[in-house]
């Protein structure tokens, strides 16, 4: 717990730019410091871009942001080869991919290729161009923002690769009062330009190598697993959370105990972090919603029905 | 979501049918107890409020329906001139100012039944509203359940209105509707989306449950009234004290004995004071047939008038043994008892009024009555009697030659008469010889033989049922109807001529004696002295009185000659209770006054026989036995919060020694869960913690939580202990919570 204060410090910054996205700043570093990436589904103009600026400011790191358009092709997401008739060689030229901090903008505007091509990045930790696989550098952070999917033009993600998001938020719009504080601050000068760095790279990524040595009891493990096990048994439900979800699940956790100065996981953290990572691992059947029953309310509704351990299970 | 709506306006509507129906339950009774003819014009009006409600919110829309149709009623049942016309208006208008005077002047007696009628349909107007407010906003049904059941207890116990059909629909209509308005209240705390769902969930078992109680209510066997009918001790409390008589079921004689059993209540009033010699037994009558329900005369009533007040017959031969006596009877009031009660061996009979006074007997049955030339109805009379004493061995030797007529008219036992009470008979008289000896062992047998007597909870035959079987074999708790008649109907079954006679035990002595003479005092017979016992015929002696009532002592003589020396007065056998008899005297004032306290005559039967003593104790431990566990259970539930706090006390008592975070902390939710704080299911520890220190206003929980997640998800090599601290916080939460 070398870090401690420095979680603090991050999410005051952010909170400089964010005014009243407490939670949805507090889940995006959940997921930074788990390693994972975040999906945004939201409207536009709601602050995406900005709390993804000021954290890379505040991390000191490199920041990209890919527009996905109906147009963009895969190798304008990881760059591509080009002649170089000086040294008659080819050189690569990377993509936006290559950054530290990512913001896929609008994801689900663009073609299954192009989006394929992010999503396996992710996944992989590296690209493929020309033959070519190159790793990409740690921390790799990718923001994906997608349009609620009922709009026009879009090309929704596939459920295997929702998967491979840690969570899935939603900004949602400000209330009055923050939104009057917000155009208050923005009066004269950006808030986003009085941000300074925290912490380095490499202290981050030692946090994160932090997050994961956190200790997770069985009692725990055994609670998450029962949740998400109870997903797959629900009627509503068509396709339940995958194992990947149960460890997204533990990571998460780790994380949120991290940023609570805490290094155990406790079934609070579970509970609390359980809507936001796993309610896009579900595909509820379609009487589900003429029920009026959603993801987070199903996650919910289980969590509700599921006995959090009181006795400290016994070994062996 | 159109599905809710229409679901939910479906239950309304049901709700208000129930309403109307139970309120219909209130006006229907109407058509019997009082004069109102067109009741179903009252209902339909009423109907149309109710309606009116359920239909429109606008209140000048449910004046004007309300208000018309209210006129159309009045219009159809009093007004002959068209509705609305210039005539119509004018005696509506006569009738309201007439009326409105007779109320101004208080003179209720004189509204006309149209202003009556309108002033009930006001009425019915205002109960509607009420009612709808109650069942529709209010969400209120019980009370008014309540009160229907209620209204129709007492209707059907102070009217002539039957409630048993009302009170049936009442429970189903009642029952139905706070199911269902369980149901709606319930749903108000759920999603739209599971109402629908459950209704028939919830709705059939309530259905089911219903049908069934109602079913099994009305084919299960029923207890007859547990107390007697309370009008006649309203009636008797409000000073009515009467010459009871039908159904009246109150202790006291009564002449119509055709339908034997019941519960009775006590009744001390007096009767008659008598000034006499002993408190012997005053006789008025006997009967002869028995039905198998009750008694009734075989005979009409033949009544010759007394010349100079000498009566010309006897129970008993002139062989018997008689000393002459005197005795003045004052009726308290004559209504009450329009008869001349005398004792055996009655002579003649005077008035000691001042006009010439008739007195009439029926020889057949022992009936005198009289007619007096006074105003004055409450006449005093003096009687000559020769009270017999009965010779046992006379009686044991008495022959068996009854003449024919007695026979017939004595021996007579309806065929529908279980075998069981003859065999009974024989059993109980096995080894006995004579006629003396067999009425003895009969005449001892109740007593000796668990047979109770009470006056409260003593059961009617039902229809098929024999009187004397019930009690014999079914009941074995009655009073002296249920004794005397037995033993009657089962000498019968012997084939000896016995008769039932009714009349009053000596009564008491009066606490104010005036100056008499000596050997003589003034008795009290209350209506709690009305009594009834056996006469049975021995042909050389006449009829003997025997008394078989548990509790009840024979007051006439019965003596044994001995070397020839007949003297009455210093030997005296009475009964076969000899032993008994010293005890039973010194008693004898105190168990006429409360004849009925059947622990006390039990008591006195267990000392007639030892076998039966043991019995009698067993049961008495049994029940002294329940008596303390009743108390007990009392006391451990009045005790029982500080029972189980003392219990989970004593149980941290032992945790606290042994340092176990585990142990204590399950403990700890064990006693919030028993205080009514359980922990939800979904509910993590620390959620819990906070909800549990604001209820209580504590902190602790949270800590002590803190400390026991550590211990429960931290890994247990870096975790630190601070059992010292820990412990405290135990201690401090325990305390707050079983504060």
């Amino acid at each position: 717990m070398d870090y401690g204060n420095e979680v603090g410090k991050i999410l005051e910054n952010i909170e400089k730019v964010m005014i009243g996205k407490e939670r949805e700043v507090t889940l995006s570093l959940v997921a930074l410091l788990a390693d994972g990436h975040v999906l945004l589904e939201d409207v536009p103009g709601v602050g995406k871009t900005m709390m993804v600026r000021a954290l890379s400011k505040s991390l000191n790191c490199d920041f990209k942001r890919i527009q996905f358009t109906p147009d963009l092709l895969p190798s304008d997401v990881t760059g591509v080869s080009i002649y170089n008739p000086k040294e008659m060689v080819f050189e690569f030229r990377s993509g936006p991919i290559f950054g530290d901090i990512v913001l896929a903008d609008e994801i689900n505007r663009t073609s299954p290729k192009t989006q394929s091509a992010l999503l396996e990045a992710m996944e992989e930790m590296n690209v493929t161009v020309d033959g070519m696989t190159k790793s990409l550098q740690k921390p790799f952070f990718v923001m994906a923002t997608q349009n609620p999917v009922d709009y026009e033009g879009t090309y929704p993600l596939p459920e295997a690769q929702l998967d491979r998001f840690l969570m899935k938020l939603s900004m949602g719009y400000p209330n009055e009062a923050d939104e009057l504080e917000m155009l208050n601050r923005t009066d004269r000068e950006h808030p986003i330009d009085e941000i300074e760095a925290v912490i380095n790279k490499e202290q981050l990524l030692n946090m994160q190598k932090e997050v994961d040595s956190l200790y997770v009891d069985n009692t725990v493990k055994r609670y998450i697993v029962q949740l998400v096990s109870e997903t797959r048994k629900s009627p509503y439900v068509q396709l339940g959370v995958s194992p990947r979800g149960s460890i997204s699940l533990m990571k998460a956790a780790k994380a949120y105990a991290y940023i609570q100065k805490r290094d155990y996981v406790i079934p609070d953290d579970i509970v609390y972090l359980a809507p936001y990572v796993l309610s896009h691992r579900v595909i509820l059947r379609p009487e589900a919603r003429y029920e009026g029953v959603t993801q987070s309310s199903l996650i919910t509704r289980i969590l509700e029905e599921i006995d959090v351990p009181v006795r400290k299970e016994l070994h062996g | 979501m159109k599905k809710n709506i229409s679901l939910e306006t479906v239950s309304s509507f049901i709700l208000l049918l129930a309403g109307f129906l139970l309120f219909w339950e209130w006006i229907r009774p109407l058509e019997q107890i009082t004069d109102t003819g067109s009741v179903h014009l009252f209902v339909i009006y009423t109907a149309i409020c109710f309606v009116t409600s359920f239909l429109t919110r606008n209140g000048w829309a449910k004046f004007v329906i309300k208000s018309f149709s209210l006129l159309f009623i009045l219009d159809y049942l009093f007004l002959d001139a068209t509705l609305l016309s210039h005539e119509w208006i004018q005696t509506l208008t006569l009738e309201l100012r007439y009326n409105l005077a007779v109320v101004w002047e208080n003179d209720w007696a004189l509204m006309t039944s149209f202003f009556r009628s309108f002033l009930f349909l006001l009425l019915l107007w205002l109960m509607s509203y009420l009612l709808h407010y109650w069942f529709m906003v209010a969400n209120k049904f019980f009370l008014f359940v309540v009160l229907t059941f209620i209204y129709l207890a007492v209707l059907d116990t102070y009217t002539v209105y039957d409630a048993q059909l009302a009170m049936i629909r009442t429970f189903v209509v009642s029952f139905l509707v706070l199911g269902l308005s369980r149901y709606v209240k319930l749903m108000n705390n759920v999603d739209t989306t599971d109402r629908k769902k459950h209704v028939w969930s919830w709705m059939t078992p309530v259905l089911v449950i219903v049908l069934f109680a109602t079913i099994l209510g009305i084919y299960s066997p029923k207890l007859n009234p547990q107390w007697p009918d309370p009008v006649p001790f309203i009636q008797s409390t409000a000073g009515h004290v009467g010459f009871s008589d039908g159904p009246v079921q109150k202790v006291g004689y009564g002449e119509d004995d055709s339908q034997l059993g019941g519960s009775f209540v006590e009744d001390d009033s007096p009767v008659f004071e008598v000034i006499a010699h002993d408190d012997i037994y005053w006789r008025i009558e006997s009967k002869d047939l028995y039905t198998g329900k009750g008694w009734e005369r075989s005979k009409e009533l033949d009544f010759q008038e007394l010349t100079n007040g000498s009566v010309g017959w006897s129970t008993f031969s002139q062989q018997v043994e008689t000393s002459s006596y005197s005795a003045e009877v004052r009726p308290v009031n004559q209504n009450q008892l329009p008869k001349v009660v005398y004792p055996y061996g009655i002579n003649r009979i005077s008035s000691l009024g001042q006009g010439q006074d008739l007195f009439f007997s029926d020889r057949e049955y022992g009936h005198i009555e009289f007619e007096s030339s006074e105003q004055n109805q409450n006449l005093s009379y003096n009687i000559e009697y020769d009270a017999p004493s009965f010779e046992i061995n006379e009686l044991r030797n008495n022959s068996n030659n009854d003449p024919e007529d007695i026979r017939e008219q004595y021996l007579q036992l309806p065929d529908s008469l279980p075998e069981r009470v003859s065999e009974l008979a024989l059993e109980v008289t096995e080894g006995e010889d004579n006629r003396y000896d067999k009425a003895q062992a009969i005449e001892s047998y109740f007593s000796t033989n668990g047979y109770v007597y009470q006056i409260e909870d003593v059961s009617v035959p039902e229809e098929g049922e024999d009187y004397v079987d019930q009690f014999l074999f079914e009941t074995k708790v009655g009073y002296c109807d249920n004794f005397s008649t037995s033993m009657v109907v089962m000498l019968r079954a012997l084939d000896i001529p016995a008769r039932w006679v009714k009349g009053f035990t000596g009564g008491v002595e009066a606490a104010d004696q005036p100056p008499l003479p000596d050997d003589y005092s003034l008795y009290e017979v209350t209506n709690n002295n009305a009594h009834s016992w056996v006469e049975v015929y021995f042909p050389e002696s006449g009829w003997v009185p025997f008394e078989p009532t548990s509790g009840f002592t024979n007051p006439t003589d019965f003596y044994v000659e001995t070397s020839g020396d007949v003297n009455t007065e210093d030997y005296m056998i009475d009964d076969e209770e000899t032993e008994e008899e010293s005890e039973q005297e010194s008693s004898e004032e105190e168990q006429e006054n409360e004849p009925l306290n059947p622990a006390e005559n039990e008591n006195e039967v267990g000392g007639a026989n030892n076998e039966e003593e043991g019995n009698d104790g067993n049961y008495y431990w049994i029940g002294a036995v329940l008596f303390i566990l009743a108390i007990l259970a009392t006391i451990i539930y009045r005790k029982r919060t500080e029972l189980r706090d003392w219990y989970l006390l004593k149980k941290w008592g032992r945790l606290k020694e042994r340092l176990e975070i585990e142990a204590s902390y399950v403990y700890l939710l064990e006693i919030l869960e028993k205080r009514g704080m359980p922990r939800t299911k979904g509910q993590t520890l620390r959620q819990y913690a906070k909800e549990v220190d604001q209820r209580l206003g504590t902190s602790e929980m949270y800590d002590i939580t803190l400390a026991y997640e550590e211990y429960l998800y931290r890994d247990q090599t870096s975790s630190s202990k601070d059992n010292k601290r820990l412990q405290g916080l135990f201690q401090q939460m325990i305390d707050q919570i079983l504060a």
